[in-house]
């Protein structure tokens, strides 16, 4: 169990998301980077999908009320275990009393990120609701409670974490094993989406030569990038329609929005394009004021991008299992 | 015996006379092979651990890889070293990371102490049982 000490806003837990529930109309919600939930569910021995705490406002504090274990994943948050430096993207053992703490990711490293993972043994252990653990702020279900983590809130793992042995072991974040940039920014691939050919040519090119900022509206709800505006070619009038995380509409400022995790299920603004399912952790990552690119990509691209995430995933699995074996049969 | 292994290992002893390599483990279910490099052959060992050199009358201690891997003195993520020489360090400290593929290890320190000496080059390649930092 843990007791949170410190907590900014927004700070909710997550798993992969509520899938299959849009025709009800629930989003899907889930964590922002799902590469680093699922890594540090696998240096825990957890399934992939566990939930897990996502904190993206620091000062983050927690006191691990008996022994077990816990992995740190996502942004380098300079994360400290009773003042010793803990590594990035690693797991450890913990005993009663401990007290971990995450401090706002600095700009100096190799990766800027925005989002940290806390994940414990056999994940956080809350009820699960329309087959996910994730928070489901618009709704106020799922999650802890169904909101964002208060201090004072006590989680309880779903494992004791006791039976851990795969100490000191971590991964190489996927944003340097697949790093992917143009001209110095996070690049995000994206695929043209319905209304692309209602907008001029000129925005057409423009949105993938020009870079795009992230602006302080950008949320788990959705990305509000900056740049050179895109220009209808027409004036447009749509009907509400579904739309999913990654989507980006254009407003009538010509300012894209990209949906993120958190996104409804409807909206009304014309879709210029997608972003692919396997780039979506990137721009998750991406702080407010950062600078991103978009690539155009195709279908079978993106399968394939899928795929090498997947395949990286598995190989971890099976290095960080190979790690515990060998530690196991001591 | 008729184990198989055995076959190998006067291959495997070759190769391993050109490295630096001090020591070679293999696993599989139920059997196990240490080939050390001062000549003795051993098998079904229980020792699970390198055992940290602790030179005679001096309070210096050798850390050595508990793996093969890349060395790495930074974390990838990070641009400054886990510790420099002269640096203070506590007892399960990272030293140093070792990297196999996607997997990092890190190389704690066994007990309190000031990093003396950095004893092997970030990125280099080292065996189990490769000096790695020496701590006093």
């Amino acid at each position: 169990m843990i007791e949170i000490l410190t907590v900014g806003a927004l700070t909710t837990v997550q798993d992969l998301g509520r899938l299959g529930a849009l025709r009800w109309g629930v989003g899907t919600a889930g964590a922002m980077d799902p590469m680093a939930l699922a890594a540090g569910n696998l240096l825990l021995g957890n399934e992939r999908g566990s939930a897990a705490i996502e904190v993206q406002v620091y000062p983050f504090r927690v006191r691990f009320t008996h022994d077990g274990a816990f992995a740190v994943t996502g942004a380098d948050c300079a994360a400290t275990l009773d003042g010793l430096p803990v590594l990035p993207w690693s797991a450890h053992r913990v005993r009663a009393g401990q007290e971990l703490a995450f401090s706002v990711p600095q700009a100096g490293g190799r990766w800027r990120a925005s989002r940290a993972y806390l994940c414990l043994p056999g994940g956080v252990d809350v009820p699960e609701v329309l087959h996910s653990r994730s928070t489901q702020l618009r709704g106020a279900f799922g999650g802890f409670e169904g909101r964002p983590l208060r201090r004072g809130d006590v989680l309880r793992s779903a494992a004791s974490g006791a039976e851990f042995i795969a100490s000191d072991i971590g991964l190489l974040p996927p944003a340097l094993a697949m790093p992917l940039e143009r001209d110095g920014c996070t690049a995000i691939r994206a695929l043209p989406a319905a209304e692309y050919g209602r907008f001029t040519s000129a925005s057409c090119v423009g949105f993938w030569r020009n870079e795009w900022k992230v602006t302080p509206h950008s949320d788990r709800y959705g990305f509000r990038l900056a740049g050179e505006a895109l220009q209808r070619a027409a004036p447009m009038e749509m009907r509400s329609h579904g739309i999913v995380p990654g989507v980006v509409q254009v407003p009538p400022d010509g300012q894209p929005i990209v949906q993120m995790r958190d996104a409804q299920p409807s909206g009304g603004y014309p879709k210029f394009a997608t972003v692919i399912e396997a780039d979506l952790w990137r721009l998750g990552q991406a702080p407010i004021g950062s600078r991103v690119r978009f690539i155009e990509t195709t279908w079978d691209e993106a399968l394939a991008a899928q795929a090498e995430l997947e395949a990286w995933l598995v190989e971890a699995e099976r290095l960080v299992g190979l790690h515990r074996n060998s530690r196991g049969t001591a | 015996m008729t184990d198989p292994t055995l076959d190998w290992t006067q291959q495997i002893s070759g190769w391993l006379a050109g490295t630096d390599i001090e020591l070679l483990e293999l696993r599989g279910p139920g059997t196990r092979l240490r080939l050390k490099r001062n000549g003795s052959i051993r098998s079904n060992g229980s020792d699970d651990t390198v055992q940290n050199g602790t030179a005679a009358g001096s309070s210096a201690q050798v850390v050595r890889a508990g793996s093969v891997g890349v060395l790495l003195h930074a974390h990838p993520l990070r641009r400054e070293p886990l510790v420099r020489p002269g640096d203070a360090v506590r007892a399960g400290q990272a030293l140093a990371l070792l990297q196999l593929g996607a997997v990092l290890l890190a190389v704690a320190a066994p007990r309190d102490g000031v990093v003396k000496r950095l004893l092997a080059a970030h990125g280099s390649t080292v065996g189990y049982g490769t000096p790695l930092v020496e701590l006093e």
